[in-house]
């Protein structure tokens, strides 16, 4: 791997996550205020890991099996928020303040 | 449903810990055996007898340790006992003065001084030899570490820890088995410049 | 109030003056980097740092036994067991540690004997006490979980917390024997030690953390326990799950078979799947509060707490954690970036947030909230980031020239550290530095001070008319 290259794939596998925690904050903020808007947020958040995903499968010398392990992340980060959420709010609902 | 049940999640919990346990064990079974000294990954602590030298491996595709022909230290050989004692006086000597808190050993350690893994390989120990008045790399070696505060390489400095000369005879014969261990090829392309693929 | 309290409070006290300590020695330790001839001769770098990566381990640990001792006698609504054990050996920890750093402050250092082991200095990284010291702290270990599991078992009856606590104390204790051997063999002694780093700070003490948030959020936003308990499983299942294997992220270059290349990798690629789940989760927990607590320093600590062990341990993680990017960030200060990040953010600020749970029960505050702790908040986590951020900047700079470029020799080594961004980063680090410190200075004032000058409002019952 090139030296260039090698500083690509790392920030790309750091934005990949960084993303991933923009989107499930977004994800979480536009369910409590019911806000259009943060979702839009969201999915834009998301998009930017698929991009991300997507740049680090074409762009970058890693083998296929890291590359498929790096997609299969990116579908666990889309899945996680809202799974977590519906969970969230199953347990809670018998609470006195809920979601 | 049991989802919110926490006795489902914690029979998850439990058998995930056990198994994930389980495999690690095995593996570590496995590993010791690797690693101990004349094992698949670590060379016996004689190996301080022979050349050693570490270069790119095109069926590997990395960089791997080669032990070559006879090469005592100071020109006399050691036996398996006498090796021994060496590797052991020589942890001893890193360990008592926490060289791990200004260096790295295969990259563990502190980032003051430079990585020791393959430092019996430096190429710079040659000019090192000239300005020590040495005979060898491994007498340039320990009089650099019984003074280094008179042999400053940079700037920043190592200090004067009074290690004598057995110590620092000891200190270089673990350096040499050391750079003998094979790490997976790091660090990558040692003494070799490379700007692109 | 409880003699378990009232020594949780001590141990978060001595957890706090470390934390100074710990600050002190770090600032230090980044001054050597702009300027190498201080102290030359008479301290030098690796002491500094010795101070600084061994009370970051001891303060974090005294925060963990402060948590516990603190919540223990309302979980189990009794004095735990051996109580008076425990208060004597919190004196025992204290002059072991005192002893301690006076050693390596003015002795240093050593001959290549076994009595050097035994008296002043181990030399392994994080276990420099010389095996006194680690006896001492091995009998202070042993004693507080007896005090959890001992107390457990004079209660007869066990919330599903304390079940974790309990279960999680045996591999807490046993892996610091890993303390005390000297391993002639690198390979072997690391392998060792990365059992215990690692599966202390990346399973064990992420476990007890996570029981010491469930108890804390119980507290501070009437969380039932049936919810928390799931929680905390799951979060075992995944912590767990992908920590144990994770461990083989260590075991790419000591030495040991190249399948842990594979192993490594991939587990440790998982390991941001979970700390996902737990942004969520603080998201929801703020959400459903609107933010409303009579506490807002420990919410806002323990909302610190779940992006902090996101970003630092999971995003930073996941940027360095492949083997074929590994090769070349390993050992450079990408993972001192890394490093710092994650311990800040899985464990510093979970034990900050237990402090201000403290605070407002014994000093009776009806809330707790001002500007103080405010700007302690902000400068510590502004400060930890630019830190983390100018390291980042170094490491990635350190990784290019030395070892991507410059082949990891001594030459490339020196090039790596003359290179601008290097530099820039190291004296970035410093300023960072500073104003994380003036942050620990206001933390400590408003510890000190936050309910000391508060009006007590006496409501009265109106007459009947």
């Amino acid at each position: 791997m090139s030296p260039a290259l090698f500083l690509l794939t790392s920030s790309l596998l750091g934005i990949m996550v960084l993303a991933a925690g923009a989107y499930a904050l977004l994800y979480g903020a536009a369910r409590f205020r019911r806000s259009r808007d943060l979702l839009i947020g969201a999915g834009l958040a998301y998009a930017t890991v698929v991009l991300d995903a997507a740049g680090i499968v074409l762009a970058t010398p890693l083998a296929p099996a890291w590359k498929l392990l790096i997609a299969a992340s990116a579908l666990g980060y889309f899945a996680i928020p809202p799974l977590t959420w519906r969970y969230l709010q199953y347990t809670h609902r018998e609470e006195e303040v809920h979601l | 449903m049991p989802f919110d049940d926490p006795a489902f999640w914690r029979a998850g919990a439990i058998s995930t810990t056990v198994v994930m346990a389980i495999v690690l064990v095995m593996l570590t079974i496995d590993s010791l055996e690797a690693i101990a000294p004349g094992g698949s990954h670590v060379p016996p602590f004689t190996v301080v007898n022979r050349h050693i030298d570490y270069v790119h491996n095109a069926k590997l595709g990395r960089d791997m340790p080669v032990v070559g022909e006879d090469e005592p230290l100071f020109g006399k050989a050691v036996n398996s006992p006498e090796a021994e004692a060496l590797i052991a006086q020589g942890k001893l000597v890193i360990q008592s003065r926490a060289c791990i808190d200004c260096h790295t050993f295969m990259g563990n350690g502190a980032y003051y001084g430079p990585d020791l893994t393959k430092a019996w390989l430096d190429p710079a120990w040659e000019a090192w030899v000239a300005i020590t008045g040495a005979e060898s790399r491994e007498e340039a070696m320990v009089r650099f570490l019984m003074a280094p505060d008179q042999y400053a390489t940079w700037q920043r400095r190592m200090p004067n820890l009074g290690i004598s000369r057995d110590e620092a005879v000891a200190t270089v014969a673990y350096l040499k088995w050391l750079a003998s261990i094979d790490t997976n090829g790091f660090p990558i392309h040692f003494g070799r410049i490379k700007v692109s693929e | 109030m409880s003699r378990s309290k009232n020594l949780a409070v001590k141990y978060l006290t001595a957890a706090v003056l470390l934390f100074g300590v710990m600050t002190l020695s770090g600032l230090m330790s980044a001054v050597y980097y702009i300027n190498p001839d201080f102290l030359y001769g008479l301290l030098h770098f690796s002491v500094a740092k010795i101070l600084h990566i061994d009370t970051m381990i001891i303060w974090l640990l005294m925060g963990f036994m402060g948590a516990v001792y603190w919540f223990l006698p309302d979980e189990f609504e009794r004095e735990p067991t051996g109580i008076l054990a425990a208060e004597i050996l919190f004196w025992v920890f204290v002059v072991t540690v005192l002893v301690v750093a006076g050693i390596f402050t003015f002795v240093q250092w050593g001959p290549g004997t076994e009595t050097t082991l035994w008296l002043f200095q181990q030399g392994r990284k994080y276990i420099e006490a010389p095996r006194w010291a680690a006896i001492g702290v091995a009998l202070v270990m042993l004693v507080f979980a007896w005090n959890v599991v001992g107390t457990a078992l004079r209660a007869r009856r066990i919330t599903g917390v304390m079940a974790v606590m309990s279960v999680n104390m045996a591999p807490l204790v046993l892996l610091y024997l890993i303390a005390f051997p000297k391993i002639d063999n690198m390979a072997v002694d690391l392998y060792w030690w990365w059992w215990l780093v690692h599966l202390w700070v990346e399973a064990t003490w992420e476990i007890l953390i996570g029981c010491i948030m469930a108890l804390a959020m119980m507290q501070l936003l009437g969380t039932s326990r049936r919810i928390v308990e799931g929680w905390l499983y799951i979060e075992v299942s995944l912590v767990l799950g992908t920590g144990i294997l994770g461990l083989g992220h260590h075991y790419f270059w000591i030495g040991t078979p190249d399948y842990w290349l594979g192993i490594g990798g991939f587990f440790s690629a998982l390991e941001p799947l979970p700390l996902l789940g737990m942004v969520v989760h603080a998201v929801y927990d703020a959400g459903v509060h609107r933010m409303k607590t009579s506490n807002r320093p420990a919410l806002y600590w323990t909302l610190a707490e779940a992006f902090g062990n996101f970003l630092g341990g999971g995003m930073f993680g996941f940027m360095i954690t492949l083997p074929q990017l590994n090769l070349f960030a390993h050992g450079t200060q990408w993972t001192v970036s890394h490093g710092h990040f994650a311990f800040w953010g899985a464990y510093a600020c979970g034990v900050l947030s237990v402090c201000y749970i403290a605070l407002q029960e014994r000093r009776r505050l009806v809330t707790v909230n001002g500007p103080g702790w405010v700007w302690a908040f902000v400068l510590l986590n502004g400060g930890l980031i630019g830190m983390v951020g100018s390291l980042l900047v170094a490491g990635m700079a350190q990784a290019f020239f030395e070892r991507a470029i410059g082949g990891s020799t001594l030459d490339a080594f020196i090039a790596g550290q003359e290179n601008p961004w290097f530099k820039l980063g190291m004296y970035s680090r410093f300023g960072f530095g500073l104003m994380f410190a003036a942050g620990y200075l206001v933390l400590v004032w408003n510890l000190l001070a936050l309910g000391r000058r508060e009006v007590a409002v006496v409501v009265q019952a109106m007459p009947a008319e």
